[in-house]
């Protein structure tokens, strides 16, 4: 839990920093944890390489979005509507890959196959989704604060706060549960599955849980990322989307709790710090992506961990 | 009647591993399943663990047939088995293995803990943190608590095996050649945290080729040759057996 006292800073940074830049690739930055949280809960925790986080991503954003618009209700209920369907979704798929004891590649495969299956519902159904042109969200998340009573989420600012506190709860959750039996359960099916079953873990469901957390939390970052951006696209539920958490979560420190945030942090800053052309950058952005996979396995967090832990062994 | 095994068969393709096998145990005993390697020993325990699932036959748990059911299920009856060759999560620490087997344990307790523990997991599993450090401590391996459970020597893997099968509060404990690659030392041991579980009232059922070593425990033994049951009874009346003289020393015994 101690380790969270470094998100503290960045409570206080908007005093220090009225940069609009800064902060806009702060709350990206802050969006895109929340995925890669929910993503190394079902890979760093219960060792399922799941590819369907974006999807889950997607229809957290359309959902919330649609059940706004049709039912006319307020964000956070459209939001519960999302994490209805995502819950749902979630056990349909677990179940298939779970019950027919799918690992690994093949796990990963056939939740790519799912993902591709939602992205082409959202590319298709044109009268619901308006297809590739996407949609404009208009509408603004709105929060309840004591004293100033209901408040549209509009400028960076309160978008940094929304984005930044939504980012804590996600992470003292997982902290939280990871530490839990629940999280116990979690490492042992990572670690030996067939060990964690002679105990008398059950397997089928603990995995079903992991990636229905990891799901519903993906959904948040996703409705966060919509109504951030104000347009939502069927590219949401792309490949990419979740090859970009995956990429965060292993640059960052697989099965760390701070790793996804760092990871996302450099992967959203990156493109800032180094100015190139569009062609040049995906390349650079490659090289160094490898450089870092093959030089620190363990990831950025695991690194400073380990030499922090050689220190005190030396001293 | 705790345990009852009617025709146990398994095969895998043309070999028959396990022959239609009968035998029952009674609550409190102590029964050692010995014979050659290969003939069958282990299977017998993975078919009565769900490990694998049996070709026929018919196991009655408590009156219950388990035959075929999920591992966890079983485990979660009663049931434990710990491996011939220590199975572990080796990153984590000896200490982190005893608590995920507190698992088992960990459910029999009341739902409010389980929130509590959640939130604030010091204070829900005090007493299973209390069990843990006591089944560490019988089987020797509580100065190696917080080292990962790969720094081990086999030994110590051995007994953190039968730490963490205890951990599950098992009613019929399953032991796979626990004695096997241990030192003298390390046997002695292990015959101290046996004879413990014994007076707590687990049921043991230990297989072993070191007959020496069964014979001194069990209250009734199993030979085994080939898949099949070839003499069942009290252990030195095993193995004074023709049978099974025959079947360790390739011959009829005349002495």
């Amino acid at each position: 839990m101690k380790t969270l006292l470094c998100l503290v800073p960045l409570y206080l940074l908007p005093l220090l920093v009225k940069s609009d830049v800064v902060l806009t690739i702060l709350i990206f930055t802050f969006v895109l944890s929340i995925l890669a949280v929910g993503f190394n809960i079902v890979f760093g925790g219960a060792g399922q390489l799941t590819m369907f986080h974006a999807a889950a991503f997607g229809i957290g954003s359309y959902v919330t979005f649609l059940s706004m618009l049709r039912f006319g209700i307020s964000f956070w209920l459209g939001f519960l509507v999302a994490v209805a369907i995502v819950i749902l979704i979630s056990i349909v798929i677990g179940w298939i890959c779970f019950k027919f004891r799918l690992k690994e590649f093949y796990f990963a495969v056939v939740t790519l196959a799912f993902a591709e299956l939602c992205r082409l519902v959202a590319l298709n159904w044109t009268s619901v989704t308006n297809g590739t042109l996407g949609m404009l969200v208009l509408e603004k998340p709105t929060v309840w604060l004591p004293g100033s009573g209901v408040v549209k989420i509009e400028q960076t600012g309160p978008w940094y706060f929304l984005t930044l506190v939504s980012l804590t709860g996600v992470l003292i959750f997982a902290v939280l549960l990871m530490r839990s039996w629940i999280g116990r359960n979690f490492s042992a099916i990572r670690l030996n599955e067939d060990l964690a079953q002679t105990l008398g873990i059950d397997t089928f469901r603990y995995k079903l849980l992991a990636f229905t957390i990891s799901n519903v939390i993906a959904a948040l970052a996703g409705a966060l990322y919509g109504f951030y951006t104000g347009y939502i696209e069927p590219a949401y539920l792309a490949v990419t989307q979740s090859l970009d958490a995956i990429a965060m979560v292993l640059l960052g420190g697989v099965s760390t709790i701070l790793g996804p945030v760092v990871g996302a942090l450099v992967l959203t800053s990156l493109p800032h710090l180094i100015e190139l052309p569009a062609e040049m950058r995906v390349a650079v952005y490659g090289m160094i992506l490898i450089l870092v996979i093959l030089l620190m396995p363990r990831g950025i967090v695991g690194l400073f961990a380990g030499l922090l832990k050689g220190r005190v062994n030396a001293a | 009647m705790l345990l009852k095994v009617e025709n146990l068969t398994k095969r895998f393709g043309g070999l028959v591993a396990v022959s239609d096998i009968s035998f029952a145990i009674e609550k409190g005993e102590i029964i050692g399943i010995f014979g050659p390697n290969g003939s069958g020993k282990t299977t017998l325990l993975s078919l009565l663990a769900g490990l694998l699932p049996p070709t026929a036959g018919r196991v009655f748990w408590k009156g219950r047939d388990i035959a075929g059911e999920r591992p966890n299920v079983i485990a979660s009856l009663g049931v434990i088995k710990t491996f011939q060759n220590p199975q572990l999560f080796s990153e984590l620490s000896v200490f982190e293995h005893v608590m995920i087997a507190s698992f088992l344990a960990f459910t029999r307790m009341k739902d409010h803990s389980r929130l509590r523990s959640f939130l604030s997991p010091a204070k829900g599993e005090t007493t299973l943190r209390l069990r843990a450090e006591k089944a560490l401590t019988l089987c020797r391996l509580q100065d190696t608590a917080t080292k990962p459970a790969a720094e081990l020597s086999y030994g110590e893997e051995k007994m953190l095996g039968v730490a963490m099968a205890m951990m599950c509060e098992p009613e019929l404990l399953l032991l796979d050649e626990p004695a096997s690659g241990l030192g003298n030392d390390e046997i002695q041991n292990l015959e101290n945290v046996l004879r413990d579980l014994r007076a707590h009232g687990t049921t043991l059922c230990i297989i072993d080729h070191k007959v020496a070593f069964l014979a001194k425990f069990a209250d009734q033994a199993i030979a085994l040759q080939q898949g099949c049951k070839i003499a069942a009874g009290h252990p030195y009346d095993v193995l004074a057996d023709p049978g099974v003289v025959k079947a360790y020393l390739g011959r009829s015994h005349h002495a």
